[in-house]
């Protein structure tokens, strides 16, 4: 649905993004992710027609974003970053002019207006003056508007952004009932949404996509070693000692201010759980708890990241 | 086609729903009455509507660059412009759009400027040729200043700024044919040429010339031209 090939965006002689390809099938939700700065909302503005590319190409829909422009556009909703709207229209008023501008006729509008309202639990404000309403319900109106001419790509820019806890997480199950229905690609610069939102990332850093896969195996992937972690009642000097002397263990490390906390490092691919519980019950320590640790997001990102920098 | 009708409303809407539209109104009906009474409206007055379009004309002058220093600036600022320019709207139907609904605004506040018209077929013989050239005179040198209008307002995100472009513009237009007053030569002929009141002025006195249509006419397409050209440039910053 989104193709992207070699795309390059020079303000002056610093380059905003640089060779940035990437795909994202139809019906896909795709995160792209990466620190504030990276990129994201250039190669967004991008793909959106907002400005053109220095280099690369792309296409939405099969529509090319520099040659069939307004075909391309006809195919996006989009959510700019400050989700700007003019205050002194009424909500219905401004969906209007929204869905005739993507080209629908004033019957269509109609048609695609309930819908829309409903979807975004906008219903009771439709007949609101924007200027007056909450944050919250203005991005509402903001993600109705990318809506109302039924796109068949959704391209949202940080949809989260200054919202309160509350508000994000209705965002968050809004963008995902869109899944499906829409191609969606949303940027952000969490990670936890990114991974409770979306199958698929793409890490972007300095204007390079750094890695492009789903959740889980982005995890995996930058991970070396299985870790777990045990707990034990009576804390003892040998322990360390005699869960390091089994098959497949690499190392054994207390956990620091944690007393009777053990960190364990293992061979990847292979549970060591078994073993280690059988160890630990056979020294008659009192096993209080044994569990693996995940590699969270959070970490294969700072990995990514980190490792660019040295790398440049 | 459609778009332009589209955004051309909107900004009519915004006009209407804002003291802008009204306080423009006032302003020239509150002047215009004014110079009705000092100068037309007294006894043995010819029935006569030069004077008038000669004021309203330069009102016209000052409060154009007003109506139109939000309608891109506007945009820029609030940051909706670029949800607009990522609907599938081209460059050209965005400026000319922007710049039917000022001028439905204007072309609003023109007309009520009739109300004189017809107190002068009330009480006297007016001349209707003269008053229907003039009204077109006012009609297309307010299109230009709005054309030029929109011009300034594409340039920037300030509204003032815009604004004071606008004005500079429109008063070197305006004054650039006192350069060629006495002179002979080529530069004073181009310089009269180039002067919005001197093509105004055949206008208003009842001379429909041709020289002066295509001078409003090129002066809108020329400026329109430039708003969509800068349109497209900030595509590429």
């Amino acid at each position: 649905m989104i193709e992207v090939q070699g795309l390059t965006k020079y303000y002056g002689p610093h380059p905003a993004i640089m060779d940035v390809s990437f795909q994202v099938q139809a019906g896909e939700v795709v995160a792209f992710l990466g620190p504030n700065g990276a990129g994201k909302t250039t190669c967004m503005r991008i793909l959106t027609g907002f400005m053109p590319a220095t280099a690369g190409t792309a296409t939405i829909a099969g529509f090319d974003i520099h040659d069939q422009s307004l075909e391309a556009r006809r195919q996006i909703g989009y959510l700019p970053e400050h989700t700007a709207l003019y205050r002194d229209m009424r909500v219905r008023q401004y969906l209007r002019y929204m869905g005739k501008l993507a080209g629908l006729g004033a019957l269509q509008v109609r048609e695609r207006m309930d819908n829309v309202l409903t979807r975004c639990g906008l219903v009771d404000r439709a007949d609101q003056i924007i200027g007056t309403l909450s944050r919250g319900y203005r991005q509402r109106v903001g993600i109705a508007q990318t809506l109302i001419h039924d796109p068949q790509v959704l391209i949202l820019d940080e949809p989260t952004i200054g919202l309160d806890p509350n508000q994000i997480r209705e965002v968050r199950s809004l963008i995902k009932s869109l899944a499906g229905d829409h191609t969606v690609m949303l940027s952000t610069h969490i990670l936890p949404e990114a991974q409770m939102t979306c199958e698929r990332v793409i890490v972007i850093n300095q204007g390079r996509v750094v890695a492009a896969d789903t959740t889980s195996a982005l995890t995996h992937r930058v991970k070396d070693a299985e870790m777990m972690m045990f707990r034990v009642s009576q804390d003892d000097p040998g322990i360390a000692g005699a869960v390091r002397s089994l098959q497949d263990v690499h190392a054994v490390r207390p956990v620091r201010g944690d007393k009777g906390a053990y960190q364990v490092e293992t061979h990847v691919g292979c549970d060591c759980r078994p073993a280690v519980a059988r160890a630990i019950v056979e020294g008659g320590w009192g096993l209080l708890e044994l569990r693996p640790l995940e590699m969270s997001l959070e970490e294969v990102f700072v990995e990514l990241t980190t490792d660019d920098e040295e790398a440049s | 086609m459609r778009n332009i009708w589209t955004i051309a409303q909107r900004e009519m809407l915004g006009y209407f729903t804002s003291p802008m539209a009204y306080a423009a109104m006032l302003f020239m009906l509150g002047t215009c009455g004014l110079i009705f009474v000092l100068s037309t409206a007294q006894t043995g007055a010819k029935a006569d509507m030069t004077g008038m379009f000669h004021s309203m004309v330069f009102l016209s002058l000052l409060m154009c660059p007003v109506i139109t220093m939000g309608l891109l600036a506007q945009e820029t600022n609030s940051g909706t412009y670029e949800l607009l320019m990522t609907r599938p709207v081209r460059d050209a139907e965005v400026v000319v759009g922007k710049f039917l609904g000022a001028f439905g605004l204007y072309l609003a506040i023109v007309l009520i400027s009739l109300e004189f018209a017809l107190i002068f077929e009330r009480f006297g013989q007016p001349d209707w040729g003269q008053i229907l050239s003039g009204y077109i005179g006012l009609l297309l040198a307010g299109m230009a200043f709005l054309a030029v209008g929109v011009f300034t307002s594409s340039l920037t995100s300030n509204q003032i700024a815009a604004w004071l472009m606008g004005l500079i513009l429109l008063l070197f237009f305006w004054l650039v044919g006192w350069i060629g007053t006495g002179a002979t030569n080529l530069l004073g002929d181009i310089a009269k040429s180039l002067s919005s009141y001197e093509n105004f002025g055949d206008l208003e006195k009842g001379v429909i010339a041709s020289r002066s249509i295509i001078y409003f006419l090129s002066l809108i397409g020329f400026f329109l031209f430039l708003a969509t050209r800068s349109l497209e440039s900030r595509r590429t910053v």
